[in-house]
C-alpha cells in the first residue's frame, strides 16, 4: 500500500497500523475488506431503521457496523457506534438517533477515503 | 508384533471452522488461520451446525460469532452441548461483547474459551491453537490406550488357546503311551460338551462353566503317566496286584493337577481335579477310589465315566477289540461296565444317536 494511502486513511480516522497488524501484514485483504465495508448494507440499514423508529432493528445493524469498524481500526468510528449500541441497550432510542448526524460525518469521510484510494 | 492390527490408527483433525455472518471478520481470521489449518467458513450459526453435524470427525475448532441472523451463536451452542459435540470439538465464541451474563451462559454451554472482537493475532491464534493440541494430544493417547488394550485383550485370547493346546498336548500324550489314538481325550472332550449342551444336565451352568468342564475332561486320565508301562499297555487281563496300582491313576491324576500351581487359578481346575479323581466311581458305590455313592458323584463326573466307558467299548483298545454299536448300548444298559445313574442314562440315550456321528467319520 503506497504511502499517500495510508495518509488519506489516518487522515479520515483509520488507525491504519493497528488494522495492518490484524490483517497479518496482509495489506491487500486490508484494502479488500475496506472496499467491502463501503459496499455493506448495514450502514443504510441503520438510518432506515432510525426513520421507522425500529430500535430492535436499529441495535442489529448498529452492533454489526460496531464490530465492523472495529476490525478495521476505525477507531473513532468504533467508539460512535459503541456508545449508540449502548444507549439503544439501554433502553434509550431517542439519544441513540441523535447521535446520526455525528456518526454519519465520521462515516462519509473514511467512506470518501476509501473511494479516494481505491480509484 | 504388528502395531495397527484391526485398529484404524488416529488421524487428527485439520480443519477449523470460522461461523460469523460478518465477511470482514470472517476474513481476518481466514488469514489468521490459514497458515496454521485447512480453514472452513459459514455465514450464520445454521449452516455452521450443519456442517459440523455432518462431520464432527473433521473439525479441530470452531469459532463462533454471537449475533448472527437465521440463529445466533448461544443457539448453535446449545445444538452443539445437545448433540455431546461440545467435548469433541473446542467451540471459541468470538464475541465484541463482554457481558457477564453471556459469558456465563457460554461457558455453561461448554464453550472453551470467550475471545473479544476486534481479535488481536496473537492472542487468538495462541489461545485456539494450545486447545488444540492440548484435544489433539488427548485423543491420541486415548486410542493408543485403546490399541494397547486391544493387543492385551488377543495376548490374552492367545495365552487361553496355548494353555488350552497344552493341556491337549500333555493328555494327548498319555494317551499315546496306552497305545490308544489320541482321538479318545478329543472325543471325551466332544461328548461331554454335547451332553451339556444338548440335555437337561447342562441346566444352570453358564457357558464358560461348560467349556470348563469340557476343558477338564480331556484331562481325565493324566494320572496313567504314573503307572508303569507293563502294566498300562498289557494285553491280557490284569492281575488284582496289577489292577490296584491301575486303579490309581485316579488319585495319582488328581494330585498332579493339584501340583501345577497355573492350574490353580484356571477356573477348569476344580472340575479337572474332580474328573480325575472320580471319573471310576459308580452310581451304586462300586466303583474306586473312594466308592462314592449317588449324588454323592458331581454331575461332570458322571458324565465323564459315561462317555469313558461308551468310547472305550465303542473303540478297539490293546485288551480288547471295538463292540458293534448295539451291543455298546446293551452293555452301558446292562451295567456292564459298572452302574449308572439312570437319569444320566436316559439323557446319555436321548442324545445317542447324534454321538455315534463322532465315530462314523472315521
Amino acid at each position: 500500500m503506497e504511502a499517500w494511502k495510508k495518509e488519506q486513511l489516518t487522515a479520515a480516522g483509520v488507525d491504519v497500523h493497528g488494522a495492518l497488524e490484524r490483517f497479518m501484514g496482509n495489506e491487500a485483504l486490508l484494502e479488500r475488506m475496506l472496499q467491502r465495508f463501503t459496499g455493506d448494507a448495514n450502514y443504510a440499514q441503520l438510518l432506515a431503521a432510525a426513520d421507522k423508529r425500529d430500535a430492535e432493528e436499529a441495535l442489529r445493524a448498529a452492533h454489526t457496523l460496531k464490530g465492523m469498524t472495529g476490525n478495521l481500526s476505525m477507531t473513532a468510528l468504533c467508539s460512535l457506534f459503541t456508545r449508540q449500541v449502548e444507549l439503544l441497550r439501554a433502553g434509550d432510542p431517542d439519544g441513540a438517533y441523535a447521535m446520526l448526524p455525528e456518526i454519519t460525518l465520521a462515516y462519509e469521510r473514511i467512506v470518501g477515503a476509501i473511494g479516494a484510494i481505491g480509484r | 508384533m504388528e502395531q495397527t492390527i484391526g485398529n484404524v490408527p488416529y488421524v487428527a483433525p485439520q480443519t477449523l471452522l470460522i461461523v460469523d455472518d460478518d465477511a470482514i471478520n470472517r476474513g481476518i481470521l481466514d488469514n489468521i488461520f490459514s497458515a496454521y489449518y485447512k480453514v472452513e467458513e459459514a455465514e450464520d450459526g445454521r449452516v455452521g451446525l450443519e456442517k459440523i453435524t455432518a462431520a464432527p470427525e473433521n473439525y479441530c475448532a470452531v469459532l463462533l460469532d454471537v449475533m448472527m441472523p437465521e440463529m445466533d451463536g448461544l443457539e448453535t451452542l446449545q445444538h452443539l452441548k445437545g448433540l455431546g459435540l461440545v467435548d469433541e470439538v473446542p467451540v471459541f465464541l468470538i464475541t465484541a461483547e463482554s457481558r457477564d451474563a453471556l459469558m456465563r451462559e457460554a461457558y455453561n454451554l461448554g464453550v472453551m474459551d470467550v475471545i473479544s472482537k476486534p481479535v488481536v493475532p496473537y492472542i487468538v491464534t495462541r489461545r485456539v491453537n494450545s486447545v488444540v493440541e492440548l484435544f489433539r494430544a488427548r485423543k491420541s493417547l486415548s486410542s493408543q490406550v485403546m490399541k494397547q488394550q486391544a493387543e492385551l485383550l488377543r495376548q490374552a485370547e492367545r495365552i487361553i488357546l496355548l494353555n488350552q493346546g497344552m493341556i491337549e498336548a500333555l493328555s494327548t500324550a498319555i494317551e499315546f503311551r496306552s497305545e490308544e489314538s489320541g482321538d479318545h481325550v478329543r472325543r471325551i472332550h466332544d461328548i461331554t460338551q454335547y451332553m451339556l449342551e444338548h440335555t437337561v444336565w447342562g441346566e444352570g451352568l453358564t457357558r464358560e462353566s461348560t467349556e470348563q468342564i469340557a476343558l477338564a475332561s480331556i484331562m481325565h486320565d493324566v494320572g496313567k503317566i504314573a503307572i508303569p508301562d507293563a502294566i498300562l499297555n498289557k494285553p491280557g487281563r490284569l492281575t488284582p496286584k496289577e489292577f490296584e496300582i491301575m486303579k490309581t491313576h485316579t488319585t495319582e491324576g488328581a494330585r498332579l493337577l493339584g501340583r501345577i500351581p497355573q492350574l490353580r487359578e484356571n477356573g477348569a481346575y476344580y472340575y479337572a481335579c474332580d474328573i480325575a479323581r472320580h471319573h471310576h466311581e459308580r452310581w451304586d458305590g462300586g466303583g474306586y477310589p473312594d466308592g462314592l455313592k449317588g449324588d454323592e458323584i458331581s454331575p461332570w463326573a458322571q458324565i465323564v465315566s459315561l462317555a469313558d466307558v461308551y468310547d472305550a467299548l465303542s473303540c478297539k483298545r490293546v485288551y480288547k477289540d471295538a463292540f458293534p454299536r448295539a451291543q455298546v448300548l446293551e452293555m452301558i444298559r446292562g451295567g456292564a461296565c459298572g452302574v449308572f445313574n439312570p437319569k444320566l442314562l436316559d439323557a446319555f440315550f436321548s442324545v445317542e444317536e447324534s454321538l455315534a456321528g463322532l465315530y462314523q467319520s472315521e
